[in-house]
């Protein structure tokens, strides 16, 4: 009963309670607090964790039957489920926030897994939560930490945002996939005050191209791929670039305009030798589902991060 | 299929207009889909019936400390106890009908218009029976298992060497604290965590994460298989959140499967388009 007395002047609660396993919710808060600036766990997260690596405490799975059977044939078991978060706030640049952000989630996540004694966190999912704050953001990643029979808990576990099936059949293939990889990058353009003044004699009434503007969203295009390459390069050998987001901003001055150009890349990263062929048959089937089917349809809801950009075709 | 099945007598009979004398189970309902039911059938159980509960519930009132990260408590307990109570009363129906257990169990919460304080809780599934009259599938006490997996998911399940137990969750709902003016002010220009709101969605996450695994203890299972975690708000102010996990508790069957008898799935690609 200790946990409901936690809060006085407000109303007592009636029914039946859920158990917890840390008590004092004060106390909680301090190590949560205390764990942030030390980059450690909180202790109590830290032995739950061991106590299920350990097989004390009931493992945790996000992944379907179907996965955990896959699994089993692999001789893999999944121990709990494992987050990272770091709520940002953009100062002076959202773009890097993004960057910084996504790799303190990330590296927060790894902690916990390596807690777990994982050899991998599979069905890594990007996240984040709707709270109306100003300049800031929630990231959020969670996936399932996993421990192959027999090997040893590794001191960096690989972060894979594919989900457990398709882990399974990647390592078979001899892919790792290995981690997540940012690149971002913004500039502002000064000095192209009007578009009128860029075209050539003929005005506005000929076909051309914008070429400075065209330029500078390229070079920032760019300089994000630039810094994805060398993410990459930390974790692995090759990038399966699935976000892309983009933004080419005008700012409210209309006197003296600039332009605000954003782009972040973000990639799943794979370690694999080169020129090796896949083992599998693949068989040919006619899907006879009209509408969407389960074998041609994208999983929904898995990174909910990126989507309002998506709506409006950016890519 | 190409393997050239025949349809069996029973089958030719009704097509012909033939219906049997009467059938002794009766009829059946269930919010199955045909490929759902085939594979529940594959498993070797026949839906008896669509068991729903719910529960319309009035939420109290609990003020939150606008500078403090904290758990709304109140809240917490009454999402937790509409849940538990709408989930009572569908195991309660299942029980009713001689169900082994519920399968495809689906958990909604709604808003109703009138007031922002009341909310309807639904739990809808399919009650199931072993077809040869397996007693061995109900969860403990004899209570009829629940799971909130798609009959596919059932099967596979089931060919995994698992059954289900029970379905088991764990909510907390938690404010998350505003930020001041003056900690505010000293953020404008940088780039900086706010630890404060990071470890507010840490706090309640492990919350939410530490009574399901308890709830999962309780049931003696061996793992908690499809958990999903949901981030929601309903109707409440702004700072204020609910973190939900939930998923199924599992068991071996008897002695685990040995791995090497798992099939392994064939890769197919269609060539629809």
């Amino acid at each position: 009963m200790s946990w409901f007395n936690r809060f006085k002047g407000t109303a007592t609660p009636t029914g039946p309670a859920q158990q917890d396993f840390a008590g004092n919710a004060a106390e909680r808060l301090k190590k949560w607090e205390s764990a942030l600036q030390h980059h450690h766990l909180p202790d109590f997260v830290k032995q739950r964790l061991a106590d299920a690596g350990s097989g004390k405490l009931p493992w945790i799975a996000t992944m379907t039957p179907a996965e955990l059977a896959q699994t089993h044939r692999h001789r893999v078991r999944p121990i709990a489920m494992v987050s990272g978060t770091c709520w940002y706030h953009f100062g002076y640049s959202w773009t890097n926030g993004h960057t910084a952000g996504w790799h303190a989630a990330l590296s927060r996540m790894q902690e916990e897994a390596v807690a777990a004694g994982a050899n991998a966190i599979v069905d890594v999912r990007m996240r984040k939560i709707d709270l109306p704050t100003d300049a800031s953001m929630d990231f959020t990643v969670i996936g399932t930490a996993i421990r192959i029979e027999g090997m040893p808990p590794s001191p960096e576990p690989v972060v894979a945002t594919v989900t457990a099936l398709e882990f399974m059949r990647l390592l078979e293939a001899g892919i790792v996939p290995s981690g997540i990889a940012i690149g971002a990058h913004y500039e502002w353009l000064q000095g192209w005050d009007n578009y009128y003044n860029s075209l050539d004699a003929k005005g506005g009434w000929v076909n051309q191209p914008l070429t400075r503007l065209g330029n500078f969203w390229e070079q920032v295009r760019k300089k994000a791929l630039l810094q994805l390459r060398q993410d990459v390069h930390r974790q692995g050998n090759g990038a399966l670039a699935h976000i892309h987001f983009g933004q080419l901003l005008k700012s409210e001055d209309d006197k003296n305009p600039s332009y605000l150009g954003r782009h972040i890349v973000i990639a799943t990263v794979i370690d694999s030798e080169r020129y090796r062929s896949v083992p599998h048959d693949i068989r040919h089937v006619v899907d006879m589902c009209d509408g969407p089917s389960p074998l041609n349809d994208v999983r929904p809801g898995s990174h909910n991060v990126y989507d309002t950009n998506q709506e409006e075709g950016s890519i | 299929m190409s393997d050239g099945m025949a349809i069996p007598q029973h089958a030719l009979e009704r097509l012909k207009g033939l219906r049997s004398e009467g059938h002794p189970g009766g009829i059946f309902t269930s919010d199955f889909s045909v490929n759902e039911f085939l594979l529940v059938r594959k498993a070797g159980f026949e839906p008896v019936g669509l068991c729903v509960g719910s529960c319309i519930y009035h939420l109290g009132i609990q003020y939150a400390n606008w500078s403090q990260n904290q758990e709304m408590d109140v809240l917490s307990q009454a999402m937790y106890h509409a849940r538990e109570l709408a989930m009572s009363r569908m195991r309660a129906e299942a029980e009713g009908m001689g169900a082994d257990g519920i399968v495809g169990v689906e958990l909604t919460v709604k808003r109703m218009e009138w007031d922002d304080k009341i909310l309807e809780f639904i739990a809808i599934g399919t009650g199931v029976v072993h077809a040869k009259g397996h007693p061995g599938f109900k969860s403990h006490g004899g209570k009829p298992f629940t799971s909130d997996l798609s009959g596919q998911d059932f099967w596979t399940l089931l060919q995994s060497g698992y059954r289900p137990l029970e379905m088991v969750m764990g909510s907390c709902v938690y404010h998350v604290a505003h930020q001041g003016m003056f900690k505010a002010l000293g953020n404008i220009g940088n780039n900086t965590e706010l630890t404060n709101f990071s470890q507010a969605l840490y706090d309640a996450r492990e919350i939410a994460m530490e009574r399901m695994q308890h709830e999962a203890i309780a049931v003696k299972a061996e793992g908690v298989v499809g958990v999903d975690l949901h981030e929601g708000s309903h109707n409440w102010k702004p700072h204020i959140i609910e973190f939900f996990a939930v998923g199924t508790a599992v068991t071996p069957i008897t002695t685990e499967r040995d791995a090497s008898t798992i099939p392994d799935p064939q890769l197919v690609l269609s060539v629809n388009n």
